[in-house]
């Protein structure tokens, strides 16, 4: 009976009739951080601190810009400030993680080689060991090969597509190339973007519109210029201001070998910095409202109250609005959200064509591709793995893709974004052991056309009474070096104000 | 004898199909990618086909004759077919095209015969029943033959000896015809006697078949493989051919017994011989335990210390009696300590320090091995060695690969050391280079051990010595995060294939 049973059950299973399984891949969502935001947003009751202290400086925002500019003022002498994290882990987009195969980013994963004018970039290097007597640490340097495109069938080394293109388009490639560095050349691209930046039409025009006007139609081209806008500022070329869009290829210089990176991303330079400013930092601090009291400013937390001379404010720019008395609504600021993904392999897949590389990237992918964690590691053979997966959503309005991030399901996401990478790995979904799905409702600041040269960005550079604003958003869009350049300015400013300058 | 007639149209085709098999099959084995050469050979075979078709109408008189010789020739064609093919992969440039000329040739004899045989039966059996029974004999033949290549032919016979076995029911064909047709053929004496000698030669070859199918099947290992095996890091496989071992790693020839004392002796003795002090010795890659069997020849060495990626490699080396023989059981000797385990990552968590080091990695065909040849793996290997310590790196070869060469040389000096470059003569490999590294001024020494094969007093200087043609040439240094070292490598390599 029972074995009549089995072969009845066996009996589709012999023909092949089972449904065609997968195997099992475990995770979840990781470090949401919706709740606390929609609490602040919605003027949800917080608990009233027990205690009042007082404090020359509270700094807010534990991301990169609020811990230079802790790094600064602790550098310079200056101890009687706090930092205030509303998250468990500081670092913001260089938070970080770790597993038993590898360390890896959950955002910001490298910083370009600090050209020789970034002084002050070049000197938290120096401190941090990276940088000696004007040599950078080759093993901080990314390793070969850098960069490679998943192009007609095939990975081919680096990501412009040049496999398949044609004379017309490598003339185009050419153009382009003499084009930026003739903006190169005006001296107005720079790093940080304040320093060089001059009121341009061309901040009036989206990258899109501009590579028309300028009689540029290979579409190899113009897939690169949108792969470049959607990777760093995660909004399409037609939703990004010309102006930011040259920025991206005109603020450095081409033959710049780097980027420095590490397994773990930016989360090294934070964690370093979060270890040297241990003394100041409060996590799990949610700075839910700013007063003015006097000519002092009351920053409250459900633990604490300070009572401080000033205020750094690190925090994304449009979250004032909600917390600090008398800040206007930053509604021209527009953030991209993003869904970044650790995958852990625990066999390589298949692939056809070059190396594995440091940024793998899918032509005609919605998805911006992976970078593979152990790529930095010493090691000649790599049989396990971590793939940190980006997605920023950049084919919807912000607020859309906020709606789609919160909707689907981790299983949804997982299957999208294995479907996405099985187009150059037919295996993927038998080498993912697990993978943790972040998500971040405004991951970075979108540069839309007019927003750079526009009076709202620049009424936010200056202080708002003794509050001092220090976002890399300022700038328009997030990178380290306008992280650290906003938190260092803003720091200085502060002590100016306090009498410690 | 019409059954007898349709028999021999389901062999026919049966050889036909099996030809075209054998050559999409074997082509996927050499060249890979299945699709394009199963895609690319059954059209070119149909459309050859089609050309043999179209050809049969110039055909007029004395049609079995005709019949009989171009079975004949299919037999012989196909027949070798496979046989052909392998020797065109091993010995020649040219495997492609010999490739398709093969098929073409093989479809257009075989689009032929059955439009011959269709009107040498015309007159025995009604049109409508003809063109039925032809085409039912043909699809039928067709349909078994390709239900037996998978499942008999390529597991029991190999591909050689399939196709000449099909070639033999060629030639079988053509001699029966030669009875069932006898009153249509004027001189069958002639044929059938060029029926045997086809026969003779197939049979014959199907004797040898065995040397280029063992050939074919350890996929193109031109000796006898004793010993293959996957390890989680690389394909291991040892080969012999009468005296003569030979070890490849993912088919790279690491060495011949008959000539690797050549390679180990110039690896080890310049350096080694010129440091009467040494006591401590690491030896990094070299798990066949070689390198190890010439550094035990110094009775000051106290401890050889073997980094090796792939622990199946040093036991294998430890415990097989033919390759433990080789390195005359070096392996097992209590001076050596194996470790097991990644060189560079080896080397950057421990401080130990040596007063002779060997860098004897695979040639930098990966960006992954690569690494092994950067600037910043040897600053790191000069941090473990001695003050008057010295480090010897196997480097390609100046003369085939001479900027790689170079740009190892180049990378040994950007690490801060002193680099004294050498080559030699390896008659596997042709010649092979060597970069000595020091901290300080380094002469190559004045003695040697007692027992060296190939070096002496005397020509140990002359290793220093390069030739015009493998004179230094500027070449950058190789770092971790450009790797010019192996895209030069690979294009050095790639114009000595071409």
């Amino acid at each position: 009976m029972s074995s009549r049973r089995g072969f009845l059950l066996g009996a589709p299973g012999l023909i092949g009739l089972w449904r065609k399984t997968d195997r099992t891949i475990t995770g979840g969502f990781v470090n949401d951080s919706f709740p606390a935001g929609h609490r602040l947003r919605d003027h949800s009751a917080f608990a009233a601190p027990k205690q009042q202290l007082r404090v020359p400086l509270v700094i807010i925002g534990g991301g990169m810009a609020g811990l230079n500019a802790a790094w600064y003022l602790d550098k310079r002498g200056f101890h009687d400030f706090v930092l205030l994290e509303m998250e468990k882990q500081a670092g913001g987009n260089s938070r970080s993680g770790e597993n038993e195969v590898s360390r890896y980013p959950w955002a910001a994963h490298y910083v370009p080689v600090p050209a020789k004018g970034e002084s002050v970039a070049r000197e938290l290097f120096e401190e941090l060991g990276v940088y000696r007597d004007g040599v950078w640490d080759e093993r901080v340097l990314c390793f070969d090969p850098q960069e490679r495109l998943f192009i007609n069938g095939h990975w081919q080394e680096g990501i412009e597509p040049h496999d398949s293109a044609t004379a017309a388009d490598r003339a185009q490639y050419r153009r382009f190339n003499d084009k930026i560095a003739n903006f190169r050349a005006t001296g107005q691209f720079t790093i940080p973007m304040e320093r060089g930046a001059r009121t341009s039409p061309l901040d009036k025009i989206s990258i899109a519109d501009w590579l028309t006007q300028q009689r540029y139609d290979s579409p190899y081209l113009r897939w690169y210029v949108n792969y470049a806008c959607r990777d760093d500022y995660g909004a399409l070329a037609k939703d990004t201001s010309a102006w930011a869009g040259i920025q991206y290829f005109a603020s450095r210089e081409p033959e710049d070998k780097g980027p420095l990176t590490w397994p773990e991303g930016n989360g090294w330079v934070a964690a370093r910095l979060i270890e040297k400013l241990r003394r100041y930092l409060r996590t799990d601090a949610v700075a839910y409202r700013v007063e003015r009291a006097g000519t002092k400013l009351r920053v409250l937390t459900e633990r604490t109250e300070y009572l401080a001379d000033a205020v750094i404010w690190a925090a994304p720019t449009f979250l004032a609005h909600y917390i600090l008395e008398g800040a206007p609504a930053a509604d021209r600021f527009e953030y991209s959200p993003w869904l970044t993904a650790n995958l852990t392999l625990d066999r390589m897949p298949d692939q056809r064509g070059a190396e594995l590389a440091w940024d793998n990237v899918i032509y005609n992918s919605p998805t911006l591709g992976y970078v593979d964690a152990r790529h930095m590691s010493l090691d000649t053979h790599i049989d396990k793995t971590v793939w940190t997966f980006y997605w920023s959503l950049a084919e919807y309005p912000p607020a859309q893709a906020r709606q789609l991030l919160l909707s689907r399901t981790w299983s949804d996401w997982k299957d999208a974004i294995l479907n996405d990478l099985a187009r150059a790995h037919p295996d993927i979904h038998q080498c993912v052991a697990h993978m943790d799905i972040m998500r971040i409702g405004h991951a970075m600041a979108r540069p839309t056309p007019g927003f750079i040269f526009s009076e709202e960005r620049t009424r936010w550079l200056h202080p708002l009474g003794n509050v001092y604003f220090a976002n890399s958003d300022l700038s328009g869009f997030s990178i380290f070096e306008e992280a650290q350049y906003r938190g260092v300015e803003a720091a200085r400013a502060a002590l100016k104000r306090i009498g410690r300058g | 004898m019409s059954i007898a007639l349709f028999l021999s149209v389901f062999i026919i085709a049966a050889c036909g199909l099996v030809y075209e098999l054998i050559a999409g099959t074997l082509a996927s084995y050499l060249l890979g990618d299945t699709v394009f050469q199963f895609s690319t050979i059954i059209g070119c075979y149909l459309f050859a086909m089609g050309i043999g078709s179209y050809l049969s109408r110039f055909l007029h008189r004395g049609l079995v004759a005709r019949f009989v010789s171009i079975e004949l020739m299919v037999g012989v064609v196909g027949g070798f077919s496979s046989s052909m093919l392998f020797l065109a992969f091993a010995y020649t440039q040219a495997f492609r095209f010999i490739l398709y000329a093969v098929v073409i040739l093989v479809g257009t004899l075989v689009g032929l015969e059955i439009p011959l045989l269709m009107r040498i039966l015309k007159e025995r059996f009604h049109f409508r029943e003809l063109v039925s029974h032809v085409l039912t004999f043909d699809y039928l033949g067709a349909l078994g033959v390709s239900l037996l290549f998978p499942i008999l032919l390529v597991p029991r016979l190999g591909l050689v000896r399939s196709a000449l076995v099909f070639g033999i029911f060629n030639a079988g064909v053509a001699l029966w015809s030669t009875w069932l047709f006898r009153e249509q053929i004027a001189r069958t004496r002639g044929l059938r006697a060029g029926c045997l000698i086809v026969i003779s030669l197939l049979g014959g070859a199907t004797v040898f078949a065995d040397r280029i199918s063992s050939a074919a099947d350890t996929n193109l290992y031109a000796d006898e493989v004793i010993f293959s095996r996957d390890t989680p890091y690389q394909r291991i496989v040892l080969t012999k051919w009468k005296d003569d071992l030979r070890l490849f790693l993912n088919s790279h020839l690491q060495f011949s017994s008959r000539d690797e004392y050549r390679y180990h002796e110039a690896l080890v003795h310049p350096g080694l011989a010129s440091l009467p002090g040494a006591h401590t010795v690491l030896v990094m890659g070299g798990g066949d335990g070689l390198a190890v069997r010439e550094i035990l020849k110094y009775p000051n060495v106290q401890s050889v210390t073997l980094v090796d990626l792939d622990a199946e490699m040093t036991h294998l080396f430890s415990t097989h009696p033919v390759m433990s023989a080789l390195n005359q059981h070096s392996l097992t000797q209590p001076r050596v300590h194996i470790i097991n385990t990644d060189a560079f990552r080896w080397l950057d968590g421990n401080t130990d320090q040596f007063d002779f080091i060997v860098a004897d990695f695979p040639d930098p065909t990966s960006y992954a091995l690569g690494k092994l040849f950067t600037t910043a793996f040897y600053r790191l290997a000069a941090k473990h060695l001695s003050r008057n310590g010295v480090m010897v790196v196997q480097s390609t070869s100046p003369l085939f690969a001479r900027r790689s060469y170079w740009c190892i040389v180049e990378s040994v000096k950007q690490a801060g050391l002193h680099t004294y470059p050498y080559h030699v003569y390896v008659p596997s490999f042709g010649e092979w280079g060597y970069v000595i590294g020091t901290h300080d001024d380094w002469q190559p020494p004045q003695q040697l051990p007692s027992g060296l094969r190939f070096l002496s007093t005397a020509n140990v200087k002359e290793l220093f010595v390069f030739p015009v043609d493998m004179a230094a040439v500027p070449s950058e240094a190789n770092h971790l995060n450009n790797q010019i070292l192996v895209r030069y490598y690979e294009q050095e390599w790639k114009d000595v294939a071409h």
